[in-house]
């Protein structure tokens, strides 16, 4: 007779939170793979070089309550002529689906792809970090609706798709998985909005997840916009072809507690990658984002600048990984992140981390934190400019090289989420 | 106008000014000259309100008004303005918008409303003229790759958007070629009014034929040890100040 081991806090969250998500509905079966790496990983530490200063522990309490609403949100970038999907809570709204059929380019909610190409999803599916985090392990382990997009190889998608995922108010909890498939040469371009209620609380755990081809060219945005106080795991996760194109930008513009990770596997030879973010916490807030690229073929580039200031008493993290595998030469890697620290309890930890088993490389990083350029304060103040008006400006030029690389009305939406915070106009 | 008295300043555990005394008249121009070091530049500074200076005796009244108990702010807000040696660069930050939010913070404080778009414009299109200031500066981020002479010519652009009551203008004819330095002069020259008073650090004689002094003042170790009228310029030119120090020095001796 062997007793009843009492289960680990963690393994009581990931019941509870799977539970919960199998409640409201979830798309397909759990990945098997990420079933088993939850029950073998450990839950994150801070004693863990990844989760240094990301403490997860709080997250071990968080109970769902709320059912989700079924309720559209308002919409967001209403301007912008794109193809829109609207989830909330990990549910599909019923937007219009696009389905060119099975050689052509879908786009439309995870659910209904698997049902009508449950093989071209498959093929296309990777594991991202479903084996390697627990938090992706428990995503994956029960996935709910989010968007799917296929461009199939050669094929161009004429207007953006609008990938939106709205958390409602209470404490809930949301898995979605986003997916897009970008065959060889095919063009697309992709927004990613996550928001949410000015009550929302609870988890966010959620999974993007690209595959682009040869030739291919993909643009995303992600603008995660979520007042409240709602936990949100990022776990984005991008595999790039040979000679393809990816750029990726992400604009944290509002978030109670946020750990992204952001990983791209260069697949072939002479990819590009471009990714940028920005980060602008307040009052207690806490921002992590947490990026890596393998440089795997030679010949491969990369841009990464990620920019962003800390206020008030919150936290930012920033760790930015370069791994130049064994053989692939000739890689020019560039990494920059840049910090600003405007308040005297504000704290930010920056890292970069260069990892390189090829001779022939070209690689620069650079992170710095720091205050407000004094010169340049006191010669804006000198034109009459209070210290407050002084300061914004510097702000906003701080932004603007990662803002002005997103599309007008997303840089627009999260100026203004920004000039609101501080005070600006 | 502007009246200094006694002044001490020093930066650390240096002493710069020692004992300077200086009055300027409203509508009046002066010209500083003086040795590299003399403090010039540190006159500057302090008049315009920086920070890393402490005045440690003395006294500044500006229109009757303790300059002192004002912040580099509020000193643009009553009319001071400087025109400085170094401009700075600040990436990110468009010349136009720059300008307008200082003229618009200005007003605010000054309790004026803001400009409106039309007449910034303008403004911008008149004062842009006056100094031959390149269309594609104005766009640019402040001072951000400007030549020597583009960052010079922006001062005295500024200078007139601004419309200050005391322009100091910190060696703004060095790097200015031969035809610039006649523009930005009569940039400057057509500014000059009766209720506008300018004080002119410069190391040459040339600028003071365009823009001609009341008065010519030589600084040296921290202190105006030298009055005259426009021709003590030329005089200087001539001479050099060892003259002038030496004459000091016995004096004081
Ligand atoms: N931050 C500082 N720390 C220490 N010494 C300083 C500082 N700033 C200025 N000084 C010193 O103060 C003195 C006066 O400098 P200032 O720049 O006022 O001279 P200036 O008359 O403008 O010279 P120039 O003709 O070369 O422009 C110099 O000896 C300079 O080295
Ligand atoms: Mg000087």
């Amino acid at each position: 007779m062997s007793e009843v081991a009492t289960p680990s806090k963690h393994a009581v969250l990931a019941t509870r939170i799977t539970d919960a998500c199998s409640a409201h509905g979830v798309v397909g079966e759990g990945n098997p793979q990420a079933i088993a790496a939850l029950e073998a990983l450990p839950y994150p530490t801070t004693r863990q070089e990844r989760w240094k200063y990301t403490r997860v522990t709080r997250l071990l309490d968080i109970a769902p309550q709320a059912t989700p609403a079924g309720t559209l949100p308002e919409p967001v970038l209403a301007g912008l002529d794109a193809h829109t999907l609207t989830f909330v809570a990990g549910q599909y709204m019923g937007d219009d689906i696009l389905d060119e059929g099975p050689e052509g380019c879908f786009v439309g909610p995870r659910s209904v792809a698997l049902e009508r190409y449950p093989q071209r999803v498959l093929e296309g599916s990777t594991d991202g970090f479903a084996t390697t985090e627990w938090f992706a392990a428990l995503q994956s382990a029960a996935p709910q609706d989010g968007g799917c997009v296929i461009v199939p190889a050669g094929h161009r998608l004429e207007r953006p798709v609008v990938l939106r995922h709205h958390m409602p108010s209470g404490i809930g909890v949301a898995q979605p998985e986003h997916l897009f498939l970008i065959g060889d040469g095919a063009t697309a371009e992709g927004i990613i909005w996550s928001d949410s209620a000015t009550d929302a609380a609870g988890l966010l755990n959620g999974a993007i997840t690209a595959k682009v081809g040869d030739m291919a060219d993909f643009s995303l945005e992600i603008v995660q916009d979520e007042p409240g106080e709602l936990h949100h795991i990022g776990h984005h996760h991008f595999t790039q072809g040979a000679n393809s194109k990816l750029t990726v930008r992400t604009a944290t513009a509002n978030a109670h507690w946020l750990r992204n990770d952001l990983h791209i596997v260069q697949d072939g030879v002479h990819a590009d990658s471009t990714f940028h973010g920005c980060y602008l916490p307040n009052g207690q807030q806490f921002v992590d984002h947490h990026t890596r690229i393998d440089h795997a073929h030679p010949d491969g580039r990369s841009n990464e600048l990620y920019k962003g200031l800390a206020a008030d008493r919150s936290t930012a993290v920033f760790n930015g990984k370069i791994m130049v595998h064994k053989d692939a030469q000739r890689i020019e890697a560039y990494q920059s992140n840049r910090n600003l620290l405007l308040g005297e309890q504000a704290a930010m930890y920056a890292k970069p981390e260069l990892e390189i088993y090829a001779d022939d490389v070209r690689c620069s990083h650079g992170c710095t934190t720091g205050q407000f350029d004094r010169e340049a304060l006191f010669y804006l103040r000198s034109r009459g400019m209070t210290e407050t008006a002084a300061h914004n400006l510097l702000v906003q030029a701080f932004l603007a090289e990662v803002l002005d690389g997103f599309r007008e009305e997303i840089r627009d939406y999260v100026h203004d989420v920004y000039a609101r915070r501080l005070g600006w106009s | 106008m502007l009246k200094i008295e006694n002044l001490h300043a020093r930066i650390g555990d240096t002493e710069i000014l020692k004992g300077l005394t200086l009055s300027l008249g409203t509508g009046e121009v002066h010209a500083i000259m003086g040795p590299n070091g003399s403090g010039k530049s540190t006159l500057a500074s302090i008049l315009a309100g920086r920070e890393d200076y402490e005045v440690t005796a003395g006294s500044i009244t500006f229109d009757g008004v303790d300059l002192l108990e004002l912040d580099a702010t509020e000193r643009a807000v009553a009319g001071i303005f400087l025109a400085f040696q170094y401009p700075v660069e600040i990436p990110g930050v468009s010349n136009i918008n720059f300008l307008r939010t200082a003229l618009n913070s200005i007003r605010e404080q000054r309790e004026e409303a803001p400009i409106s778009g039309k007449d910034f414009l303008a403004k911008v299109k008149a004062c842009a003229q006056l100094v031959e200031l390149d269309g594609k500066l104005r766009d640019r981020s402040v001072n951000e790759g400007f030549s020597g002479g583009e960052k010079k010519r922006n001062e005295v652009f500024q200078m007139a958007m601004l419309e200050p009551r005391l322009a100091v203008l910190d060696e703004t004819d060095s790097g200015l070629d031969i035809d610039a330095l006649r523009i930005v002069s009569h940039g400057v020259n057509s500014m000059r009014s009766a209720d506008r008073s300018f004080l002119v650090i410069t190391h040459y004689q040339r600028l003071l034929d365009h823009i001609v002094p009341d008065h010519v003042h030589v600084l040296a170790g921290g202190r105006i040890v030298h009055s005259g009228g426009k021709e003590l310029a030329l005089e200087l030119e001539e001479k050099g100040y060892d003259w002038i120090v030496d004459a000091q020095a016995t004096e004081q001796a």
